[in-house]
């Protein structure tokens, strides 16, 4: 079976503390996603997702904080428009905007990060090996 | 306004009233009702029966039939039919092993059902959409000093899932003969339970809710009682002689259909016929001006 | 090259048990930029933080990676460790591969090959660390307390005594919240006024506390040692300056309103104040029942007032404060009885909550402690308490237990039974949680002496009927239906966060749990802390309690400001983000993004400089600068890139 390679980027404050909860809660996931802990979801630059998709990421999920919950008031927010726009260019580009999945989960939800995490991996094994041309 | 009509068996005999009137009075609001062309009894039997997949498939096979007819809703009168058909609905939803268990079962291949094709709505919450004002100002008439005791039994109201309104403090029949000119009587046994099936094999239990109910309403000023349920009509009305045989101090209450006092308010006279009642509402209908 | 230490944990089993720790090693001692791999059983005991010690010290390591449990457990364990070997701190990473690994995934391989990836990029991310000095902070000494209820007031008086100076600030009148309404406390049955109203006094009159009372937060800013709040004095239409409390102005008032403090079993006037041991003991005038402000007649108030003190022309004002630590201490109100249809909904006069029987106890209530009930001021013979009414139900209300209701229902039945010997006291019950010092006893007491009748079951059905409350319910320990005709009956309704709770967590940036109480930052090592630094939670706003617990843990509060304020300064995290002068082209793209206004352009140099103090870090600007100008310290683009680049090779 093909096993895709996901880059997980993970706000510190609750999306890594999630992940964090679902481990010490022994809850069980998919084992094809790396996290890259950052602060708050929007250090993440569009250009890493894309550097991640160059690299050979089959897929990118950004975890952060709900909407209103930002540790830092109004990260999230940036990340939302980042990321919305960058789907549609990743569209434009020729990619599925699947692979990119930007999702709110909180320190509490270690069941939503598993199950989050699971459905992820299983999507992107579905839509197989990752094609990037390379530039 | 068309809607799917599911009768149910009573509905038929010795509820006739209930369905002439309340068919009357929905035609009087613009509301055609169109009974389904072919249906099962709601299968609420089986409630009485150990084995919940039997209890399921008879409902499921009405709704299936109401879904291949083309209907996305469907009214019940009787409370009974409406909770089985209602609980049988959400006991299919969104739980895809329940489905497939039943599909299986039906052997119905692509027909197959998941439970949220078709809604099951009771009369109140029908009354509700069309707006009580609206009720009031078709049906109602002033001058209408009737005391009337609104019972809503259990059926209605629980499980919570299915209940038509708050189910430890519903008001929407209060509000519904608010709005048509009587007074609805506040009594606290509105909600208790009519005893049910117990009519059959203990029929004692049946004696007793139906004192403490109708006694409830009585103490409390109520000169008629309405219901929205055939069983909870037969074991509130038909047992009160009996009792009364055994204490004559206690004072009988006849027992309508709401929609059999609606009809009247709205001056249909016809549908009724008397024979299916215990204590005769006859002379206080006719005291207020009704008959 | 960086020298690189790497130390994997086995973590007894709970690492070692899914991840084959030596098979790690045994792959990644060649990995670029490794001088020295090890694992061990438990690297955070003293042996396994003595080998990274020696280790440095002896391969002089510039970098480590720890693989074992998550950061936020023990970064600083190991952090510390390295520095007190001359390693900067920031130069030493944990790879989390227990909580985000070995605890989540079954399969050895597949976990082994995971811990694998996130420690290398671990090692990336170290190769390209810088040392870094945390930013030095300077702490305003000062503290604030929201909410002047027993927690507020314990709070205030431990932190002002402490030599700090404290602002109180309290929305109603005056200080004393909800315990200035009971009438006799648990399980010593002490009065409550009595122990009271001195902490009231002492606060008042605490030259290190300034008390703003019927007074509101309105906005927060800053962060831990430096906060800015902004407070919203509320219009009292009485010159407080003035105003001496003689209380000629409450007396001839002709407006009646139903006070809140009896919960309206008495009135109060339009200008009042909520009790007479009030502090501070002067009045308001409550504007939206005020004849003069409805119609622009009466002023009665205005022309007795000896002092003229009465001015209709106030208005609110704002005042701003600088405060270094923050008391929450809201307190809790009672479930309203509106939204327990099953338990009449609030319409039955006699079917009560726990606050008002306390009213109608106290001595100095509106019956003068003797007890009557509201309908009709009979003195009632049979009364039926209810346990749980909202709390431990989670079908229909709430899933938490309230804790205190147990106690102070024995107290109720106790002292109702004390005050009429010949009546009988019921209690409808699920459990009997009497887990306090003293409290099995009380509860025994109340039982055996009191001949309290507990019966063990849910209440299926209240009503009225001819001037009862008639009472029907299951006691499943004889299994028989009860049916009882009372003349008075008392919910113990649930302990709900009071209101306006949700709008200051998001003001103060701090959680709310599922039930709406405040999170505290853990639940049994941190429970006095939010997850905010320099923001402290006292009493029932973080979970329902009695008043012992809602009084020692403002004290612990307390402890908490104090041991910030005994430093000299504070240390803020250096990972803040930083400019690149040369690459800046000062488009103040960054200045817009960032939530703490700590960067700004500087328009005649033609860059953007950054407030160290002020950036909290969390890199949105990094990302959204388009000439990679700014960058966030140790946790660079090209880290990041590095780190991907070690995840998928």
């Amino acid at each position: 079976m093909f096993e895709p390679r996901i880059v997980a980027f993970f706000c510190k404050w609750c999306t890594s503390a999630g992940a964090d909860l679902a481990g010490t809660a022994r809850m069980t996931y998919l084992p094809n996603s790396v996290n890259i802990q950052v602060m708050c979801s929007s250090r993440v630059d569009p250009e890493h997702i894309l550097d991640a998709f160059r690299n050979g990421a089959d897929g990118v999920l950004i975890g952060g904080c709900h909407p209103g919950d930002c540790h830092y008031k109004t990260g999230n927010y940036q990340t939302l428009k980042r990321v919305t726009l960058l789907k549609k260019m990743l569209t434009e580009l020729g990619m599925e905007s699947r692979r990119l999945r930007l999702e709110w989960i909180s320190a509490a939800e270690g069941q939503k990060l598993a199950r989050v995490v699971t459905e992820f991996s299983e999507e992107i094994r579905r839509l197989g090996k990752i094609k990037v041309r390379q530039l | 306004m068309e809607i799917g009509y599911y009768p149910g068996c009573t509905l038929k005999t010795s509820a006739r009233n209930f369905e002439r009137t309340a068919l009357a009075v929905l035609e009087l609001l613009g509301i055609k009702a169109v009974e389904l062309s072919e249906w099962y009894c709601c299968g609420v039997n089986f409630s009485q029966v150990q084995d919940n997949l039997m209890l399921q498939l008879a409902p499921l096979r009405t709704l299936m039939k109401a879904r291949d007819s083309g209907f996305t809703r469907i009214l019940t009168l009787c409370t009974m039919c409406y909770n089985t058909l209602r609980r049988a609905s959400l006991f299919l939803q969104a739980d895809e092993e329940r489905q497939r268990i039943i599909n299986d079962f039906m052997d119905r291949g692509a027909a197959s059902y998941r439970g949220d094709e078709v809604t099951v709505i009771d009369l109140l919450t029908l009354f509700r959409e069309i707006g009580i004002s609206e009720i009031g100002h078709k049906i109602g008439r002033s001058g209408i000093d009737l005391k009337v005791a609104p019972y809503y039994g259990c059926m209605l109201l629980r499980p919570r899932e299915v209940a038509v309104d708050d189910a430890s403090d519903p008001t929407i029949m209060e509000e519904v003969l608010q709005s048509v000119g009587c007074q609805p009587v506040a009594y606290p046994m509105r909600i208790e339970c009519c005893g049910s099936y117990q009519i059959v094999n203990e029929p004692a239990v049946v004696w007793q809710r139906t004192r403490l109910i109708v006694e409830s309403a009585r103490q409390n000023g109520a000169e008629v009682m309405v219901v929205l349920c055939p069983l909870c009509h037969y074991n509130l009305d038909s047992v009160q002689l009996e009792i009364q045989r055994t204490d004559s101090r206690f004072q009988t209450l006849p027992v309508l259909y709401l929609t059999q006092l609606l009809a009247l308010l709205a001056g249909i006279g016809e549908g009724n016929d008397w024979s299916l009642h215990s204590v005769d509402p006859r002379p206080i209908l006719k005291a207020k001006g009704l008959l | 090259m960086r020298k690189i230490g790497v130390f994997v944990c086995h973590c007894g089993i709970n690492i070692a048990g899914t991840v084959d720790v030596k098979a790690v090693v045994d792959l990644l001692k060649d990995y670029p930029g490794v001088a020295y791999i090890q694992d061990y059983k438990y690297m955070c005991s003293d042996p396994g933080q003595n080998l990274i010690k020696t280790k440095i010290k002896e391969l002089n390591l510039d970098g480590v990676v720890v693989a074992a449990c998550s950061p936020t457990l023990h970064e600083a364990t190991f952090r510390g460790a390295s520095e007190s070997v001359g390693l900067n701190p920031y130069r030493t990473e944990i790879a989390n591969i227990r909580e985000q690994c070995s605890w989540v995934h079954h399969d050895k391989a597949a976990a082994t090959a995971k811990a694998q990836l996130i420690i290398k990029a671990a090692i990336e991310k170290v190769k390209l660390d810088e040392e870094l000095q945390p930013v030095k902070v300077p702490i305003t000494r000062r503290a604030m307390v929201i909410g002047g209820g027993i927690a507020g007031i314990q709070a205030a008086l431990s932190i002002a005594n402490s030599g700090y100076e404290v602002v109180l600030v309290e929305r109603q009148s005056s200080i004393g919240g909800h315990m200035a309404q009971l009438s006799e406390t648990f399980p010593t049955l002490d009065c409550s006024q009595c122990i009271l109203t001195p902490k009231m006094v002492e606060v008042a009159q605490h030259h290190k506390i300034k008390l703003l009372a019927y007074a509101t937060v309105e906005d927060v800013s800053g962060f831990v040692g430096n906060f800015k709040v902004k407070i919203k004095q509320k219009a009292r239409y009485v010159d407080w300056d003035k105003c001496t409390g003689c209380g000629i102005c409450m007396e001839k008032c002709p407006v009646k309103v139903p006070s809140e403090f009896d919960e309206e079993l008495a009135n109060r006037k339009a200008i009042y104040t909520p009790f007479p041991q009030a502090v501070p003991n002067k009045p308001v005038l409550d504007s939206a029942h005020c004849t003069y402000f409805k119609t622009g007649k009466c002023q009665i108030c205005k022309k007795l007032c000896p002092f003229d003190a009465i001015d209709y022309t106030q208005t609110d004002t704002f005042i701003e404060e600088d405060v270094g630590a923050i008391v929450v201490a809201t307190g809790y109100e009672l479930y309203s009885l509106k939204s327990l249809p099953e338990y009449g909904g609030g319409k039955i006069v006699d079917v009560i909550d726990g606050l008002t029987f306390e009213r109608i106890l106290s001595a100095s209530g509106p019956y003068g402690g003797i007890v009557r009930r509201p309908s009709d001021g009979q003195v009632p013979r049979e009364v039926v308490f209810i346990k749980c009414v909202g709390s431990r139900d989670p079908e229909n209300h709430f899933p938490y237990c309230s804790k205190v209701c147990c106690m102070y229902t024995t107290k109720h039945a106790m002292l109702y039974k004390h005050r009429v010997p010949e009546g009988q006291a019921y209690v409808f019950y699920m459990d009997v949680r009497a887990d306090g010092k003293g409290y099995e006893e009380f509860y025994q007491r109340a039982a055996t002496e009191d001949q309290v009748v507990y019966l063990r079951g849910k209440v299926a059905k209240l009503y009225r009927e001819n001037g009862k409350v008639v009472v029907t319910g299951i006691d499943t320990l004889s299994n028989r239906m009860i049916e009882i005709k009372a003349d008075l009956v008392v919910l113990a309704s649930a302990i709900r966060p009071a209101a306006g709770i949700t709008e200051l967590a998001k003001l103060l940036k701090i959680g709310i749990d599922q039930n709406g109480f405040l999170t505290e930052a853990h639940p049994k090592l941190r429970p006095v802390e939010s997850l905010t630094a320099g923001v402290y939670l006292a009493g029932c706003a973080q979970a329902p309690r009695d008043i012992p617990d809602a009084v020692a843990q403002a004290a612990g509060a307390a402890a908490m400001v104090t041991t910030l304020f005994a430093r000299d300064y504070l240390y803020h995290e250096p990972i803040i983000a930083g400019v690149n002068t040369d690459l800046c082209s000062g488009c103040g793209i960054c200045v817009g993004v960032c939530p703490y206004a700590a960067r700004s352009l500087n328009r005649s140099k033609g860059v953007v400089e950054v407030n160290e103090i002020l950036c909290e870090g969390c890199g949105a600007c990094v990302a959204a600068c388009p000439s990679g100008a700014a960058q966030q310290k140790n946790l660079t683009d090209e880290q990041i890139h590095q780190m991907i680049k070690a995840i998928l090779t």
